[in-house]
């Protein structure tokens, strides 16, 4: 009887397996889709309608329309110095406060703690245009600047690194102290060291709100030099309506991230996962 | 004895000024860009402004704003596409992520099937969507082979508003897949054998012991869904551009304060906008 249990409880796997992975296919369909329109070399002339899952006649050109049309290696390069410097300033700051507010020991800690959480609340569309009329004040449009520094607040960030140093013994803190490390030194080589799984997270979700972000880059990026690749995108798209570049376009925007999502799958789940359960 | 306790306060202060410089760029951080910006939204929603002159008009911005037709179908916009986004994806996101849970084989790769669409940057997304909801798209294709007839998708209003919710939907999934399956893992197995041995069968398990325990991540994620459907832009601007066309049926809330904003420079409308949905989202973290 436990045989025949356990076969039919393998079956019922296997069956339930195939149903899901039909509809993980149908998810991914339009990337194939898209894959098969970007490398399809009349697809401007002559639509890809039908849609069909064969390249006809292979060819570059799609990709050689949008070289020729824009400079999309730049784009590339400024998300990746807007991502890059973001991260930087972010994992600073909110490693720095999140400690502070686990293992400090000061006045008013829990003010401080309700501040953080209270921002929160505070959409970053209520803020953009005095933001935007800050940063033009000071002659900073069309740069990096405004993308990359108000990333030293992130209250998610500064939750996630508290409840991290919440979970590490005080003792190791005060054993170092006694041996007489000040605070700083303590912290950058007693605690910093242990943090690398929720720093991880925490540059994982940073680079990710970067390298897709489109609204506050979009009102700060006048010119066409400074694009990042999603202002690219939108522009490129914005100006055709020809199916096989738009396609490229989107694809060239794409392909790079999903290269990335699979070989980092676990780790970016994860993080992402933490975000939705912690963050609320 | 004085002296002593003086000392210690002395210490005291100094440790506390350690402190305060470990969170020394959070606390410039919240005065420079939250504090300082929401105050002076809050100032600007009260002004004429167009960026140089200024000119104090009190409410006025509130009542142009809510008999503005424009903002209204932004408003309407906005609820309707994220209601339809939130009905139809946490069921669906729930028995994928049982499904999940309950395989032995395959679950990483199920896993990374539904999330790849998430980490895609939405306007690439969004751009791809243009033709995916094409009349002669890949979606009119599969539609069709269920017998469905062809609908020309972004060229009236209801139907586009549905082709955003489906962008929404099949971007979103994964998300909501993962944080239900970070719930259900939190289940202990012990339930499910102690109802096992009580002759609990499957649907029973999951009408009184699966379901109450979900509560908590429907919860998560109908919030979660609602703060960030208020602040839908870059999927429909991908789909609709700036307007939201078709006959703005794409336009939503946070469109209408960039338009108003940075197409034509009316700060005090634009921020005065900004404070509306900023309390719409409020109320919803109360719920919270």
């Amino acid at each position: 009887m436990k045989d025949n249990y356990k076969k039919r409880k393998k079956t019922q796997n296997l069956v339930l397996f195939l149903i899901l992975l039909l509809v993980g296919i149908l998810f991914i369909m339009p990337f194939v889709w898209m894959t098969v329109v970007s490398f399809e070399r009349y697809a401007n002339i002559q639509p890809p309608f039908p849609p069909s899952f064969t390249i006809k006649n292979p060819s570059l050109f799609n990709f050689k329309v949008i070289t020729e049309n824009g400079n999309l290696t730049r784009a590339y390069k400024n998300s990746l110095i807007v991502a890059v410097c973001s991260v930087l300033v972010n994992i600073v700051s909110v490693m720095m406060a999140g400690y502070a507010l686990s293992k400090g020991k000061f006045k008013g800690k829990k003010v401080v703690l309700i501040i953080i959480l209270a921002t929160m609340m505070i959409p970053f569309e209520t803020r953009m245009i005095p933001m935007y009329k800050m940063f033009a004040k000071i002659g900073l449009t069309n740069n990096f600047i405004p993308l990359i520094v108000p990333n030293i607040i992130d209250a998610l960030g500064i939750m996630l690194a508290k409840n991290y140093f919440d979970s590490l013994p005080t003792s190791l803190g005060e054993a170092a102290e006694m041996d007489g490390a000040g605070s700083f030194r303590t912290f950058f080589q007693i605690y910093l060291p242990l943090t690398s799984p929720i720093a991880a997270t925490i540059v994982i979700l940073k680079f990710m709100d970067s390298w897709n972000a489109f609204l506050w880059p979009l009102v700060i990026l006048t010119g066409r030099e400074t694009r990042t690749v999603p202002v690219f995108i939108s522009a490129f798209s914005y100006g055709t309506r020809m199916a096989g570049s738009t396609m490229t376009v989107a694809f060239l925007g794409i392909i790079p991230v999903v290269i990335v999502f699979l070989i980092l799958q676990k780790y970016i789940i994860q993080s992402i996962a933490l975000s939705g359960v912690k963050g609320e | 004895m004085e002296k002593r306790s003086s000392c210690r306060k002395q210490k005291n202060h100094r440790s506390s000024l350690i402190w305060f410089l470990f969170l020394l760029p959070a606390i410039l951080g919240i005065i420079l860009f939250i504090a300082y910006p929401t105050i002076e939204s809050f100032r600007l929603s009260f002004f004429k402004s167009n960026g140089t002159v200024e000119k104090f008009v009190g409410l006025k911005n509130y009542i142009y704003v809510f008999n503005n037709e424009v903002f209204r179908k932004a408003f309407f916009n906005t609820f309707m596409i994220t209601f339809f986004q939130i009905v139809i994806t946490l069921p669906i996101a729930f028995l994928i992520a049982c499904g999940i849970n309950y395989l032995e084989i395959g679950k990483n790769l199920l896993k990374c099937l539904f999330f790849i669409p998430y980490v895609t940057p939405a306007i690439a997304a969004g751009t791809l969507f243009l033709f995916v909801l094409h009349p002669n798209g890949i979606l009119n294709q599969f539609t069709g082979l269920l017998g469905i007839p062809s609908i020309s998708w972004l060229e009236n209003g209801w139907s586009a508003r549905f082709g955003a919710v489906f962008l929404s939907v099949w971007r979103g999934m994964g998300f909501n897949v993962v944080i239900f399956l970070a719930y259900l893992q939190a289940i202990s197995p012990e339930y499910y054998e102690a109802a096992q041995i009580d002759g609990c069968g499957g649907v029973q398990s999951m009408r009184y012991i699966t379901l109450p325990l979900m509560k908590n991540a429907f919860g998560v994620l109908f919030i979660m869904g609602w703060i960030n459907g208020l602040q839908r832009f870059t999927d429909v601007y991908a789909l609709g551009g700036m307007t939201g066309s078709p006959a703005r049926a794409l336009h939503t809330l946070v469109a209408f304060i960039y338009e108003r904003g940075f197409g034509n420079f009316e700060f005090g409308v634009a921020s005065a906008a900004s404070y509306i949905l900023f309390a719409i989202i409020f109320i919803f973290t109360l719920f919270n």
